[in-house]
């Protein structure tokens, strides 16, 4: 059966996060009313995710290198390596080099319980890989190009490990292709357990309810969205099972497809190994 | 492997090993077994470190050897881990750590536990469960032994990667309803098994499949070497990797040996 390969420090997992930094993604993200821009939106979702993959990674005193994580921007006509400072031009990055070389830790105040009924601030480290930034036209089909060269070596390298996942972020609109029809060449990529996985995470402009992991794109609100829908994985059963267990609304035939939704509950979809149901994600 | 005989009522072997590719030290299970205050019977406990969660081991031990010291068997015990949480904290206090370590410690340390106390003389046990640690009660009777009790689970399919687990911070709303007791009377010669989830699971599934390894378990299971022997056989059979730990209590009744003798 696929997707069933342990993830461990000697078979870690790979994520290859595509962003979009494209013109179009200066425009307000959900309907504009928190006063947001999409490329805002979408940094705070990738240093959160990456922060939350270093938090569930990070094991005593030190990090377990359960996965290898990418990032490449796509922006102009070109898609290149997007992290920053001492990992600029890196394709794939350990966990445990990405936890100790983000771009700066900033100190932001928190509110948290204060076991006695009230409210406390508390000054928590968030760390930064990744600024908003946004130019010119959307070569998607170029980044899931590139993205399939980086998969492709991974899966020589590590084929019996779990294929990798790529999750795309985007407000959905290619302007150098056919999406679908790149997607199918990236996702035919695979290794002995598995195809390569690809996840898109929409963010519109258009405000309206939050969608996850639909089965169907029937409800989905345009063109751009019902295409990235075509072009996302089918869930694995794990990641099913999952992500009901996160509160997540999934059935047997979900896409791994999320539109104007913080996408955080996604990097929990491997398994490392048990997880406390009563830890609440961030 | 630790032997013990509590008088000559129960026959105690501790059988364990860290998930393949982990060395001994990242071993995060704990087990822990003594005489009761009126050394009428035994306390033992396993308890399971969560793996997503830091200084799991350290939280484990704590849970088990608490349970083995106290006298309570019921859900108050999960009132009175106040030194226990002291203890963890104090170990992580004033420890310089990166970024990532401490906001994961911020969480506290998870673990599974498992809890029972045998009383010896009324021949009956009395457990005390949250998480997925499981003990499985298996009596000497026939050819055939057979499985008494499984609790607080009863199939392998009811395991989980996320189950609910007493974290080293403080209880939650929720523990309460996730406390789980249960009793039951024992006979001479009875086995009870406490496991962790992944030999507990795999133990329930061989049973359902009609591929039981009781009898192997009473009769054969003596030494670390017949453990890692089924450990080895275990995961070409669908014993998922992980740490592993198996607490085999062999119940005499004091009675039967007394007429005996």
């Amino acid at each position: 059966m696929p997707y069933q390969a342990e993830i461990s420090r000697k078979n870690p997992g790979c994520f290859v996060f595509l962003i979009d930094q494209s013109e179009s993604m200066e425009d307000p993200f959900g309907g504009g009313e928190d006063g947001r821009r999409k490329a805002e939106e979408l940094a705070t979702i990738l240093n959160k995710l990456i922060h939350n993959l270093c938090i569930r990674c990070a094991k005593s005193d030190s990090i377990y290198d359960y996965f290898h994580v990418g990032v490449l921007g796509y922006s102009e006509d070109s898609c290149k390596p997007a992290l920053g400072g001492e990992l600029s031009g890196r394709p794939l990055v350990p966990i445990s080099e990405l936890a100790i070389k983000p771009l700066r830790i900033e100190e932001r105040m928190k509110k948290a319980d204060d076991g006695a009924g009230g409210v406390v601030e508390q000054t928590v480290k968030f760390p930064v890989w990744f600024d908003p930034y946004w130019k010119g036209g959307t070569p998607m089909c170029a980044a899931l190009k590139e993205a399939t060269g980086i998969v492709e070596t991974w899966c020589q390298e590590h084929s019996k490990g779990f294929p990798p996942i790529v999750i795309n972020i985007t407000d959905g609109e290619a302007t150098d292709g056919d999406l679908v029809a790149e997607a199918r060449k990236l996702t035919a990529v695979g290794c002995d357990d598995g195809s390569v996985l690809l996840f898109n995470i929409h963010l519109s402009s258009t405000a309206g309810p939050s969608i996850e992991l639909p089965s169907s794109g029937s409800k989905l609100p345009d063109q751009h969205a019902k295409q990235l829908f075509e072009a996302s994985s089918r869930l694995t059963p794990f990641m099913v099972a999952r992500a009901n267990e996160l509160g997540m609304s999934a059935a047997e035939n979900s896409r791994g497809f999320i539109f104007n939704a913080q996408p955080l509950h996604v990097i929990h979809f491997l398994d490392i190994g048990t997880r406390p149901a009563n830890v609440h994600l961030r | 492997m630790k032997d013990a005989k509590a008088g000559r009522e129960c026959d105690i072997k501790v059988f364990s090993c860290p998930k393949l590719g982990n060395s001994l030290e990242e071993y995060e299970d704990a087990s822990a077994h003594r005489h009761t205050r009126t050394q009428v019977g035994m306390r033992v406990a396993v308890a399971d470190g969560a793996t997503e969660s830091s200084f799991a081991k350290f939280w484990a031990v704590l849970l088990a050897e608490t349970y083995v010291r106290s006298e309570l068997t019921g859900a108050e015990f999960f009132d009175r881990l106040t030194p226990a949480r002291r203890l963890w904290r104090r170990r992580l206090s004033g420890r310089p750590l990166p970024w990532f370590a401490s906001e994961k410690a911020e969480q506290g340390a998870f673990a599974a536990f498992l809890g029972v106390q045998i009383d010896a003389h009324k021949n009956r046990w009395t457990a005390l469960a949250v998480g997925d640690c499981c003990l499985m009660q298996v009596d000497n009777v026939g050819k055939r032994m057979r499985v008494v009790e499984t609790f607080p689970l009863q199939k392998s399919s009811q395991f989980t990667m996320s189950p609910y687990l007493i974290g080293s911070k403080s209880n939650d709303e929720s523990l309460n309803e996730r406390i789980q007791i249960s009793k039951g009377d024992l006979r001479d010669g009875d086995m009870l098994l406490l496991a962790t989830d992944a030999v507990a699971a795999w133990l329930l599934k061989q049973h359902e499949d009609g591929r039981p390894l009781w009898k192997w378990l009473y009769r054969k299971l003596g030494t670390p070497g017949s453990f890692a022997a089924m450990v080895a056989y275990g995961r070409q059979h669908g014993l998922r990797n992980d740490d592993y730990t198996l607490v085999r209590v062999i119940h005499h009744d004091s009675r039967v040996e007394a007429k005996e003798s």
